[in-house]
């Protein structure tokens, strides 16, 4: 079995960066990313060997961490967590990250603007998405998957995908533009 | 135009947008903001070193296999 223990000590290494950086926007601690990580690797090792070489391993993994990650999140919950397939139930979630007041307002930061949001903003901004829509656009944004990738990844039509990215970057840039605009204030009230 | 910016569009949809971005001053700037965007996420959360405790309790690990 040692063939195939380096075979997927190397797997792991190749990988691990990149899942360590999504588990830790997506548990939002380090402490629980690293666990996130380390049970990923378990079942990852338990049936590697039903994995065939050539396939996408690195979809494979990541399948591994987002199926670990929601379920354990399903299971902490007392009512458990809707983490819905279909649209109305995105509708719903997405209500939640929504501010009401600044939906007719411009979520169209300038140029200029986004010089001055900082890595960390961006991060708290990410971290502030409900797990399903984080889960999407960390994965075709930060992680590169197309968007096919991303749906198998995640057990989820390529549509549910389009729509939670849609959805979750608009948030996102919602956010960004307030912190732009509280930032502004703060210039303008100095001295 | 996301699906332009993430590569998703076929060859002639990516074309045919190409084309529209070249005489539409609105759409050619709304697409670089969303490039921006995309690129400043990926600056602020893509690879995040894994901690070093972390590679040696996966490593403890595996040598028990």
């Amino acid at each position: 079995m040692t063939g195939g223990r380096d075979a997927y000590e190397h797997l792991i290494s190749a990988h691990l960066d990149g899942l360590y950086s999504t588990a830790r926007r997506l548990t939002r601690h380090a402490a629980s990313a690293e666990d996130l990580v380390q049970e990923t690797m378990l079942k990852a090792w338990r049936s590697f060997h039903t994995f065939q070489l050539g396939t996408n391993a690195r979809a494979w993994l990541y399948r591994i961490l987002m199926n670990t990650y929601f379920d354990a999140q399903r299971k902490r919950a007392r009512e458990p967590e809707v983490v819905p397939a279909d649209d109305v139930g995105d509708l719903y979630l997405y209500s939640r990250v929504r501010d009401e007041a600044a939906l007719h307002e411009s979520t169209n930061p300038e140029h200029e603007v986004l010089d001055h949001i900082l890595d960390a903003e961006v991060r708290d901004s990410l971290e502030a998405l409900p797990s399903p829509f984080l889960a999407a656009v960390l994965l075709v944004d930060v992680d590169g998957f197309a968007y096919r990738e991303a749906a198998d990844v995640l057990g989820i039509p390529v549509g549910t995908i389009m729509s939670r990215l849609h959805r979750g970057r608009h948030a996102l840039r919602r956010r960004l533009v307030e912190y732009a605009r509280r930032r502004r204030l703060v210039r303008r009230s100095g001295p | 135009m996301w699906q332009y910016i993430d590569g998703e569009l076929d060859l002639a949809s990516t074309g045919a947008l190409k084309q529209h971005l070249e005489q539409c001053r609105e759409c050619f700037t709304e697409a670089e903001l969303e490039r921006r965007l995309k690129e400043m996420m990926r600056r602020a959360c893509g690879c995040e070193q894994a901690p070093a405790r972390l590679r040696e309790r996966l490593t403890k690990i595996l040598s028990m296999f």
